[in-house]
């Protein structure tokens, strides 16, 4: 799990998810018949129009959803409980005086709709009184869209029986790679369903969900020494990401990290040179730039909103955040403001080249939207979230990226990771090696990195030509389905946190 | 707000579903239905720029047939057909799965304690305006200062219910309120900008102070700007509530559920009555707290709230159960079977976790030291193992303290070790108590940790 600002709030947290244990978001829309779907459409768009024409809204839409869950959690091959579920809700956001009102219900009843409506409408002009700088949206394209999925293997289409048997199998082989492997937790989740967006500039999408994810964790032990693993899988596609991702190649990789770490020893804190790997590049992207990018965040003070234009990488760094890649978790067609996604250059050759906007940032800093605005489910507003964020591979091998590496070290799989406004990332390490005299050493546990942004960037001074992308889940507040990912880089001086 | 589901309404929603899902072939049945009815006013970057509610009422079931477990919810609770489709589908994915032959069946019914301060009607009628207003508070008294930016913030006024019933007759029905108020702030100098900092408030009843919740946000925001490196070495750490919470999560609290004991992920298997922290360190497990942010009658599965001795003066007590590990070991449940709304099965969690306050207060604890680090806020926390209790995070801000006062403040600076260690070097446990998320505690002091500066 990566986290973007340590900003915390208990008490919500203890009013509507109570746990961060669990799973967050997933949907899945329950099949419509075709003349719901326009009695929808009609309901949805006079919905706008009341708060457009009655109660003066400069902007208004809604977002109905309609999602069906499969989730299952094993623990060593027991099935702690298989779980469905089926969720209904509207989303509505209206725009007032300049400040945004927002009411989720959970019911596409058109009688409570328009209550909830006027009510989002009244709200917005409560809040609106001390308004210094009204909320104004960027222009869009008016959309018209219908998005099918086409799923090779649907999970919708799978039996529970199946997916209890593909989740025994991970279970069963990272319990039976070593003796010293003493748990095995498998949670799955599968999301399928249809999102209806609709706003009173005349736009209309509909849109099928559908996600495939599964979190493992391991834990292995020997004398007296604990060590942990975790492992996430994700999909777009549907549930042929087993095929690839098989019970058998996941389990191997899962318990040798367990049992590798239980004979490593603790990093030196302190400064040094590492080699990344394409899964820690990937959270270092999404920590030590990717948050620092959302212009939201760029807004409220963050390091970026002064430096688009200029070079604060060195000239080996280009980064991207895209929402077009094929199957990959953080992979759709339209936000969730109607705006369709993209491929978004951010670092280019170490120059700031763009930031990631909804309608409301771009209009600030006279920029097109990006598609950028994702909201977890129907009770929850949109918010700028990345989607699939990584580097571009450049030239170098494996070899030569350790070949002069003297004393250092090798990270290769991260365990979580979290950013700060004034540019200070943190990413903690599951898996990680010495490099001693230009070769991969022992292995380290218990290892961070942690610098900023601004002086860290400059120091990455060679970038593989491999390429790999991971899927994972980023907390802002709200959980989102995100990839990130790169080459194998090398950094020339960052922090590394270590007891020893 | 709109009107609640009433007492009656939820009990018998519960009810009558697991009288339906027992006709269905249920062996054991378990029906939870909830409410949570939300208003926030939100802040963004120096203004209020929006205002929300949110409605939220769900059913979740959990049958067992033949030993096997299913789990169905819905959040459409107005219609019969939506929760008899669920059953059916709780039926279906107990069908497809397997038999768990450590299945003890579901708690038995037990008289409820009465709780205290967990619900002010006042908050219940509070309306957007009254919200406006508190977050202006906050927002002013945090302006004072030019160079502080208010990034992000609110002030939220909740009501959530539950109503849980099970085949064995058990029935329960609880609710509660909750206002909150919160700021995140950084100060901005010429090029420099602090690190995030932040302050709440938070009440089951209809008191906060939103111009302390602003103040300090401020005060903590601009003594962030001036920055001075520190060099790497062991030294005294005090841990402030926010520090502790996020480090103490995701490790210790794993540390003491019974599940992950009993499934050799806990370094305190076999530890009950041995020594595991400073002989300063006794933790209660308390869901019945006056006013705890996490009080209420009962848990997730029904079973009344206690207060269960989990660490007590540095010997390990007693683990957290829910229903199901606890019958494993022979023993009772201690109440901490906990949801994440209707949306899932129970799983154990804390409910308020209490580190007991000691008799020093705040500023007696910082001039007890030399030199050290006054730590609020952490980065990285749950990046920890949490299984070792292994951790390497990095303090945003923190404070450097030589000869009892705050000199400086200092970024970036990570700190390492193994959280087991730091439990047993607890030299001071302070006065100043306060909740923040399921953590109850006040300020502690802390030997000997790995400070990793620049």
């Amino acid at each position: 799990m990566k986290k973007s600002l340590s900003i915390k709030n208990p008490a919500s947290s203890f009013l509507s998810k109570q746990n961060n244990f669990i799973f967050y978001s997933d949907y899945r829309y329950a099949n419509l018949p075709e003349k719901d779907e326009k009695l929808l459409r009609d309901i949805l768009t006079r919905i706008n129009e009341a708060a457009t024409q009655k109660w003066g809204a400069e902007y208004a839409e809604a977002r109905a959803q309609s999602l069906f869950k499969t989730m299952l959690t094993l623990k060593e091959g027991r099935v702690e409980a298989a779980k469905q579920g089926i969720e209904k809700g509207v989303a509505l956001r209206v725009l007032v005086n300049g400040a945004w009102g927002f009411a989720s219900v959970g019911s596409l009843n058109p009688e409570i709709l328009t209550n909830a409506v006027s009510e989002a409408c009244k709200m917005a002009k409560a809040a609106s009184p001390r308004m210094n700088v009204p909320i104004k949206l960027a222009k869009t394209r008016v959309v018209e869209d219908r998005v099918k999925v086409v799923s090779k293997k649907n999970p919708e289409e799978i039996s529970i029986e199946d997916k209890i048997k593909t989740t025994s199998a991970i279970n069963q082989n990272t319990l039976s790679y070593d003796k010293r492997v003493k748990s095995c937790t498998v949670d799955y989740l599968d999301l399928t369903g249809k999102s209806f967006f609709a706003n009173s500039e005349g736009t209309f999408i509909e849109l099928d969900k559908l996600y495939v994810w599964s979190r493992i964790t391991a834990s292995a032990l020997q004398n007296g020494v604990f060590a942990f693993s975790r492992e996430e899988i994700g999909s777009t596609n549907g549930y042929e990401v087993f095929d690839t991702e098989t019970p058998e190649k996941v389990g191997e990789r899962l318990a040798k990290r367990a049992i590798q770490q239980l004979e490593a020893k603790t990093p030196k804190g302190g400064n040094c040179t590492v080699v990344l790997g394409p899964n820690v590049v990937g959270v270092f992207v999404h920590e030590a730039f990717g948050h620092l990018a959302e212009a939201d965040l760029a807004l409220s003070g963050g390091i970026l909103a002064n430096n688009l234009g200029k070079k604060i990488a060195s000239d080996v760094v280009t980064f991207y955040d895209d929402g077009t890649v094929n199957g990959a978790f953080g992979s759709f067609k339209y936000d969730d403001e109607g705006v369709q996604t993209q491929k978004t250059l951010l670092i280019k050759d170490g120059v700031v080249a763009g930031l990631l906007h909804n309608r409301e940032t771009a209009q600030k800093f006279n920029a097109e939207p990006t598609g950028n605005a994702r909201a977890e489910d129907f009770r929850v507003e949109p918010i700028i979230r990345m989607r699939n964020t990584y580097m571009a591979p450049r030239d170098h091998t494996f070899e030569e990226l350790i070949e002069n590496v003297r004393a250092g070290y090798y990270f290769k799989s991260f365990r979580g990771g979290q950013a700060n406004i004034d540019g200070t990332f943190q990413v903690g390490i599951q898996e990680a090696y010495e490099i001693v005299n230009g070769e991969v050493g022992e292995p380290v546990r218990g290892a961070s990195i942690s610098g900023n942004t601004l002086e860290t960037l400059f120091k990455v001074d060679a970038v593989g030509k491999d390429f790999e992308l991971w899927p994972g889940r980023c907390g802002k507040g709200q959980t989102a389905f995100i990839c990130d990912g790169g080459p194998h880089i090398r950094v020339n001086e960052v922090t590394v946190g270590g007891s020893a | 707000m709109v009107a609640v589901l009433k007492k009656e309404e939820m009990l018998s929603l519960a009810e009558k579903a697991v009288k339906a899902a027992q006709q269905k072939g249920a062996e054991d049945a378990e029906a939870y239905v909830y409410e949570g009815q939300a208003t926030n006013i939100g802040i963004e970057r120096g203004q209020i720029t929006k205002n929300s509610r949110i409605i939220d009422r769900g059913l979740g079931i959990r049958v067992a047939v033949k030993r096997a477990i299913g789990f169905a919810y819905t959040n459409t609770v107005e219609k019969q057909t939506a929760i008899n489709d669920i059953i059916d589908k709780a039926l279906k994915a107990a069908g497809a799965s397997n038999p768990d032959w450590d299945w003890r069946g579901l708690p038995e019914k037990k008289a409820y304690a009465t709780t205290e301060n967990t619900f002010d009607q006042g908050i219940l009628e509070l309306g957007s305006e009254d919200l406006v207003n508190v977050a202006s508070i906050m927002l002013d008294s945090a302006s004072a200062d030019k160079c502080v930016f208010p990034i992000e913030g609110g002030c939220g006024a909740a009501y959530v219910a539950n109503a849980l019933a099970n085949s064995n007759g058990l029935a329960g029905f609880d609710r509660g309120t909750i206002i909150e108020c919160s700021l995140a702030t950084v100060a901005k100098k010429k090029n420099s900008v602090t690190p995030v900092c932040f302050e709440f408030n938070a009440n089951r009843n209809y008191k906060v102070d939103p111009e302390w919740v602003g103040k300090e946000a401020a005060r903590l925001a601009v003594s962030a700007l001036d920055t001075k490196q520190i060099e790497t070495k062991n030294m005294k750490l005090i841990l402030t509530q926010f520090a502790l919470q996020e480090l103490l999560y995701f490790t210790l609290v794993n540390a003491v559920k019974a599940d992950n004991v009993q499934r050799n992920q806990s370094p305190f298997k076999g530890k009950i009555g041995a020594e595991v922290a400073s002989e300063n360190v006794t933790f209660y497990d308390d869901g019945l707290v006056r006013g705890g942010l996490r009080t209420s009658a009962f848990d997730g599965e029904g079973v009344p709230h206690q207060k269960t001795l989990v660490v007590e003066k540095g010997v390990l007590r007693s683990f957290l159960y829910d229903h199901y590990a606890a019958k494993k070991d022979g023993v009772e449940s201690t109440g901490n079977a906990s949801r994440a709304g209707y949306l899932s099965t129970p799983g154990i969690e804390p409910s308020n976790f209490r580190l007991m306050p000691g008799t020093t207060s705040a500023d007696e604890l910082m001039s007890e030291v030399d030199e050290g680090l006054l730590v609020y806020y952490l980065q990285g926390a749950h990046s920890s193992n949490p299984v070792s209790g292994e951790f390497s995070v990095v303090a945003t801000p923190a404070w450097k303290i030589k000869k009892g006062e705050i000199a400086h403040c200092s970024r970036g600076v990570m700190l390492a070790g193994n959280i087991f260690e730091v439990l047993k070097n607890v030299s001071v446990v302070a006065n100043n108590e306060r909740q923040v998320g399921q953590l109850i505690s006040p300020w502690i002091l802390v030997e000997n940790v790995r400070v990793i500066g620049k």
